[in-house]
């Protein structure tokens, strides 16, 4: 009689506060502007989707940005900044997710990660080239970014940020990974 | 230090905006950031301005709250104004030193955006200020009911995100100890390389993830012992009112709407 929708739905909602609160300890990264920030809050939505499934991995991307739009207010008014993390969390999370079901050892998991940063770098500075620095721009009202200026911010500050928070999250899962292997095999054979 | 960092910080009053439904505070405030960006010249933004003096004098809540949440986001601020003052060569010029150029019209834009921004991060605030974060989500999930014909589980998001808002004081607590009891043990997470500081983030993981877990299996058997079975036909504790107060910031609202479209150039 054990009903794992109500325990899934839970289990999201503390994913949410942990990856919340990593993310309040965010900080920038020398030398690249300062709305490029690292945080770690992204180790809870891959547990979530690994222990869970996707669905319960993009619900804890969701909920820590919009908590962190809650507590935090957003400087454009309109949450920007919260959408693209949104959205990098779901290119990273995705491809590891699936290359791990199917291979579930280190080796799976280094390449899955490989794989995750490379979506998550490629897919950001497409996403931001399209539609996340000309919103900024247009909300903050500065002169839109055009031609070789957006093309410098994307290469230079876009591309370089996503890869090296990319190698450092990956760092982080695979010592986490190694740990906890037994731990987090027990609780997907529970949850599924 | 970990106190600092909750800038949404609910302080209890009986002011007249702490009366309020927050269904209809969400809505001002959903719809205000739309209105927000139909300032466009020294009046309308001065309305603007005016209108968010009042609202904060009406909330009653003391500026220092307000400055104080200010302070993560000050840099950024400092640096749009900056990026406008100095990107922006329209005008004429008003102030000249060596390759410093200042001109009329990007003064005149770097102050609109900072009262944009300003505005924008006093009402965002003045809501989490004035309601409770539990609130807040009762209310949207009242609004959010209509999407329910789209079959958006409305009850079980508003359910996560409580509980959600529940624990993250709890979590936090728990971060703080798990962080004193490493260091007793000699860890170190602000000094070092960032591969010595990636090692002692670990330790620090693993217990809220296995705590995490523990909680949702305890507080799933204790909602199921007291007959959780989902929203349908659930009865509410906390009741939502709608008075006359809630109608009248909605339709001050439409008219600072209609002055500002009037006033814009």
């Amino acid at each position: 009689m054990k009903n794992n929708k109500l325990r899934v739905m839970i289990a999201v909602a503390m994913l949410s506060s942990i990856s919340f609160v990593l993310m309040l300890f965010n900080f920038p990264l020398p030398a690249l502007p300062p709305f490029l920030k690292v945080d770690f809050s992204d180790v809870p939505a891959l547990i979530a989707a690994i222990t869970m499934g996707p669905v319960a991995g993009i619900l804890v991307a969701l909920f820590k940005n919009v908590l962190y739009w809650f507590f935090s207010g957003s400087p454009t008014g309109v949450p920007v900044g919260e959408m693209a993390n949104f959205a990098t969390s779901i290119l990273f999370m995705l491809p590891v997710y699936a290359i791990y079901r199917k291979v579930s050892n280190t080796k799976g998991l280094a390449i899955g990660l490989l794989v995750g940063i490379l979506a998550m770098a490629i897919g950001m500075s497409v996403l931001n080239y399209a539609v996340f620095l000309p919103m900024y721009t247009y909300f903050l009202n500065m002169p839109a970014l055009t031609g070789s200026a957006l093309r410098d911010t994307i290469v230079l500050g876009i591309l370089p940020f996503n890869l090296i928070k990319g190698l450092l999250l990956s760092a982080i899962i695979i010592v986490l990974f190694k740990t906890m292997k037994s731990w987090l095999d027990k609780q997907r054979a529970q949850f599924s | 230090m970990m106190e600092k960092m909750i800038f949404g910080r609910y302080i209890p009053g009986d002011s007249f905006v702490h009366k309020l439904d927050p269904r209809s505070k969400l809505v001002f405030v959903f719809l205000f950031i739309a209105i927000v960006f139909l300032a466009n010249n020294a009046v309308t933004y001065a309305v603007i301005l005016a209108f968010t003096l009042v609202t904060i004098l009406l909330s009653r809540i003391r500026l220092y709250f307000l400055i104080n949440g200010l302070k993560p986001i000050l840099f950024l601020l400092i640096f749009t104004f900056l990026l406008h003052i100095f990107f922006t060569k329209e005008g004429d010029l008003l102030w000249k030193w060596q390759f410093i150029e200042v001109y009329e019209e990007g003064l005149r834009q770097g102050i609109f955006i900072s009262i944009r921004f300003l505005v924008l991060v006093f009402v965002t605030s003045i809501l989490t200020l004035t309601t409770s974060p539990i609130s807040i989500t009762d209310g949207m999930e009242v609004l959010l009911n209509p999407f329910k014909r789209f079959k958006l589980p409305v009850h079980e998001l508003a359910l996560m995100m409580s509980i959600s808002l529940r624990f993250i004081p709890t979590l936090m607590d728990e971060t703080d100890k798990i962080l004193k009891a490493q260091m007793a043990r000699g860890s170190d997470i602000s000094t070092g390389s960032i591969k010595e500081r990636i090692k002692a983030v670990v330790p620090l993981l693993i217990p809220l993830f296995v705590s995490a877990f523990k909680r949702a299996e305890d507080l799933a058997v204790a909602m199921e012992v007291r007959g959780y079975r989902g929203g349908e036909g659930r009865t509410r504790y906390r009741q939502l009112k709608w008075d006359w107060r809630d109608s009248l910031v909605i339709v001050t609202l439409g008219i600072l709407a209609l002055l500002l479209w009037w006033l814009r150039s």
